[in-house]
């Protein structure tokens, strides 16, 4: 007896389309892509100086040469991964671009991006600013460590409290927009959350992976090592490099990860060793093929499933590790972050809502985001489940 | 009335999933009468289950609906009962047992208190005491060996044949009029099974009870069976007595069936056999000495080795150019470990393993990779045996590349469709993902990734058990095709002897990691020397009796 051919899709398609029933992973992963405009757009979003102005007959872009290295990053990393989401090869290959794209933009805009050391906010609402014949400003605008001293603003406003200017929620104890700091942020807590996971991911997946295929003494040892670092306490760590080595935002990316892929090793290993003893990987060994294609090309596709899974998780742990230092006020200092505005708010001699409702809903939002993706994408990898829905 | 116990008519039952209707059982009628047997045959997927748990009225109502037929027992219509009504029925008149004895007991309680406690749910007014010595009396019907501690034993301290005689006994306690045995042997090795249908045989003379009894085994169908229904795409195709249907088949379909299987297979002309005498002069391809691959058992807080798992114990072993030597064994037997320590994929404890005289054993895995292409191996199980997110032209080209056959990818994805239409399947099923094919193609797909090396010797293992007879026959005529186009070497295991006595020219019997027996394959099967090779012989539900 010949069954009909069960269904065109390839399995990741499948996957994602299982992925994408739900209403919550819908508005999650909308969440997300908002979140990630904004982190990409932010200068453009909020600022405080004119995205064109025409002066004297003359078209300019202030925004544009007061870019940050970062802002510029950024920019050409969305800019590459819209590119190569139109092009057609495997998904796999147009990953690996990207992340190449991403370290020659790096280099090339430490190179090329010198912004100018100093903004003056108050200049942009002086001459010859002020008086240009046209110009076109952010939605927002007010840039987030704008403080508005020359338009006497005394902090601390509610919403639409003061006449004249806008401010949608609020400012904060010195005068800036509560709103343009909240976008800028986006960036530290998108980024925190998932370089601190990759670095984990990376670590994770190849000492898992390895304990897990060899087995016997590699296993044991990595167990070991596995056991030792899970009993390093993320937190204290992180606190005693900030009063060690000052406050960074890298170095907290990279020890939340050095420390964080314990989890992951754990899931690749068990997988891996179910994985080992399946007919197809005996094949691939009788085949003698290499070890890298036994271990990259037939197991690690087919145990990753619930290592993403994981992940999800973890990116949501990252950013709470970075909002519960900032919160701290052991965070970064130049640029606002979620919980270092909480920390404002709570800091403040008099409770404003507008200070803790904001960034504290956005760390809510954008955690439970990822565990519903998390919990969305574990069903729909769920074999079980997945009969139950299409037998 | 008449001694009909069971009378089914006109049944259909329809399974309503993700909005589409299946018709699992379509418009079937059938009589079982009071102390009889009737089997339901068929292959995977004609309905033979849903048409038992339809009797039993266990499919869930949510999916399953009876739009017409009547299923009468003891003149009741069981559909038109409550379900309170049914709960009544279920167990203490009508029974089931299952395929899978290992899932089928709990295994956090005793065999004791699982036996008592369905005694005291169908017949409350026992005392504990009753109902643990009517559970110590089903026990000794089945024959366990010290019934009154068994009762205290949990199910896995128990081998598979045990359970399935806990299983029984848990059936057979409330005294059923009916019993409806789903698979019941299908997990077990064949003398544990002739055990189990013996069993079953003597219960129902005692008792007089009345078994619906479904498998696809014929064999099984022909020790058992007093009347037969052979089932297909959830039709009853031909009713029948035993042997009626088995000597002479009406339908087309039927007659299929049993050509389809091994001991009934024309035997090909052309085979390649080699004369034993000239085996002393020609050199053995793979040649196996004093081979052992142990399993330590570990205990304590060192993981101290206490003992071993003698899955290979001393085998030596040589198989010649263009041989079909069939591995033969009950399950845990280590023909399968043995198959793999060829191949290197398990590691030998000790002994040596030649190909073309040179040693295996011992090889670092970079000095065994221009060796591998000689020797390949094919599994059994088709769903494990191709990586899920590969194309198939993946899984065809990749080992042929790293072996540096054809110099570049096209010329390999050309031998790679060449390879699939050598196994009777289209070109074109390169570029799709194995869950788009049945077992039967991945099957062949498994064929043509052991063949892609061009290698002299596979390893083949049970690779038909997971499949149909019919789609058995195919795969094994096609087997057989292939060795004769590309001259090649099978180390064929299984524990199916008629696929043995159908494919093989020598046979090789296996207990306990022992080579116990081993000559041509018609000695061996005709007359054999050992008492285990003639107690396995003897266990094999056979048709002969019938032709």
């Amino acid at each position: 007896m010949t069954k009909p051919v069960l269904s065109r899709f390839s399995y990741p398609a499948l996957v994602w389309r299982r992925t994408l029933a739900g209403v919550g992973v819908t508005l999650s992963l909308s969440w997300l892509a908002l979140l990630i405009f904004a982190a990409v757009f932010a200068p453009f979003l909020a600022n405080s100086m004119p995205l064109l102005m025409l002066n004297q007959g003359e078209l300019s872009a202030p925004v544009l040469s007061y870019l940050s290295v970062e802002d510029v990053v950024l920019l050409g990393a969305a800019l590459l991964a819209g590119l190569l989401a139109m092009m057609k090869q495997p998904m796999a290959q147009r990953f690996w671009l990207w992340l190449a794209g991403c370290v020659v933009i790096v280099l090339l805009a430490n190179a090329l991006v010198k912004p100018p050391a100093l903004v003056i906010y108050d200049d942009f609402r002086s001459p010859p600013f002020s008086t240009a014949e046209w110009r076109l400003m952010p939605p927002i605008p007010y840039a987030p460590t704008d403080y508005l001293r020359d338009i006497n603003s005394k902090g601390l406003e509610a919403p639409f409290a003061s006449q004249g200017h806008w401010h949608l929620m609020g400012t904060e104890e010195n005068g800036a927009d509560v709103l343009s700091r909240m976008i800028h942020a986006c960036r530290i807590s998108l980024s925190i959350g998932l370089i601190a996971s990759g670095i984990a991911l990376v670590i994770g997946v190849i000492i898992g992976g390895l304990m897990g295929y060899f087995s016997g003494v590699i296993d044991m040892l990595g167990m070991r090592l596995l056991e030792i670092f899970e009993d390093i306490p993320t937190l204290f760590l992180l606190l005693t490099f900030v009063a060690f080595f000052g406050r960074s935002l890298y170095m907290m990316m990279v020890i939340i990860g050095v420390t964080g892929w314990t989890g992951y090793a754990r899931f690749v290993r068990s997988e891996f060793l179910k994985l080992r003893k399946q007919d197809y990987v005996q094949a691939a060994i009788a085949a003698g093929l290499p070890l890298p294609s036994i271990l990259f090309r037939h197991m690690l596709p087919n145990g990753i499933a619930p290592l993403l899974v994981a992940v999800s998780f973890g990116v949501a742990g990252a950013i709470l590790a970075e909002a519960t230092l900032s919160f701290l006020g052991l965070g970064v200092v130049d640029a606002p972050s979620w919980g270092q505005m909480l920390d404002q708010a709570v800091k403040s001699s008099t409770f404003n809502w507008w200070m803790a409702v904001f960034p504290g809903g956005a760390i809510f939002f954008t955690v439970f985001a990822y565990n519903l993706i998390g919990e969305a994408f574990r069903d729909a990898i769920d074999p079980k489940l997945a009969n139950d829905s299409e037998a | 009335m008449s001694d009909v116990l069971l009378d089914i008519r006109g049944l259909s039952t329809h399974l309503q999933s993700a909005g589409r209707l299946v018709k699992a059982v379509d418009d079937i009628s059938f009589t079982l009468r009071k102390g009889e047997t009737f089997c339901l045959v068929g292959e995977s997927g004609s309905g033979k289950s849903v048409t038992a748990l339809s009797v039993m009225r266990l499919l869930p109502e949510t999916i399953a609906s009876h739009p017409n037929g009547e299923i009468i027992f003891q003149g009741q219509n069981i559909l038109a009962l409550t379900e309170t009504e049914m709960q009544a029925v279920r167990g203490s008149r009508i029974a089931m047992i299952f395929q899978e004895p290992m899932s089928s007991l709990n295994p956090v309680m005793t065999i004791g208190e699982q036996i008592t406690e369905a005694l005291l749910l169908h017949e409350p007014e026992l005392t504990l005491e009753q109902a643990e010595q009517k559970a110590l009396t089903a026990l000794t019907q089945v024959q366990i060996p010290n019934p009154e501690q068994r009762l205290r034993t949990y199910p896995h301290q128990l081998s598979g044949g045990q359970r399935q005689r806990v299983m029984i006994a848990m059936a057979l306690a409330c005294e059923p009029d009916l019993l409806i045995a789903d698979e019941p042997t299908t997990a077990l090795d064949v003398t544990v099974q002739a055990e189990i249908l013996k069993l079953l045989q003597s219960l129902q003379r005692d008792l007089g009870m009345s078994m619906l009894f479904i498998t696809h085994d014929f064999g099984v169908v022909s020790a058992m069976a007093h009347s037969i229904g052979v089932m297909r795409y959830g039709k009853l195709v031909e009713v029948g007595t035993c042997s009626d249907v088995l000597r002479a088949p009406k339908h087309a379909y039927t007659q299929a069936l049993l050509n389809s299987l091994p001991e009934n297979l024309a035997k090909p002309t052309q085979v390649v056999t080699v004369p034993n005498d000239a085996k002393a002069s020609t050199q053995p391809l793979i040649d196996i000495e004093h081979l052992n691959v142990w399993f330590p058992i570990q205990k304590g807080l060192f993981r101290r080795t206490v003992d071993y798992v003698r899955a290979v114990d001393d085998v030596s072993l040589a198989i010649y150019p263009g041989q079909i030597l069939a591995l033969v064994g009950e399950s845990g037997c280590g023909k399968t470990t043995l198959g793999r320590a060829l191949l290197q994929l398990e590691k030998p404890t000790s002994g040596n393993i030649r190909l073309k005289n040179q040693l295996l054993t011992g090889l670092s895995g970079r000095a065994l990779r221009p060796l591998r292409k000689y020797m390949q191996i094919a599994f059994q199980d088709p769903q494990s045996s191709l990586n899920p997110r590969l194309l198939i032209a993946t899984t065809l080209t990749e080992p042929m590349k790293v072996h540096g056959i054809g110099e570049n990818q096209q010329q390999r994805l050309e031998l790679a469709a060449e390879l699939l239409t050598s196994v009777q399947l289209s070109p074109d099923h390169l570029w799709r993902y194995p869950h788009e094919f049945s077992g039967g193609q991945r099957q062949r797909i498994g064929l043509a990734r052991a063949l892609c090396l061009n290698p002299e010797f596979i390893v083949c293992d049970e690779i038909t058990s997971a499949l149909d007879v019919s789609v058995q026959a195919e795969i094994l005529e096609l087997l057989l095709t292939i060795r004769a186009q590309r001259h090649l070497t099978l180390l064929f295991i299984t524990h199916n002897i008629g696929v043995v006595e159908y494919l093989s020219d020598w046979t090789v019997v296996m207990h306990k990691g022992k080579i116990v027996e081993q000559g041509p394959t018609a000695t061996v099967c005709q007359s054999p020397k050992e008492s285990y090779t003639a107690a396995l012989l003897s266990a094999v539900p056979r048709l002969k009796a019938f032709m």
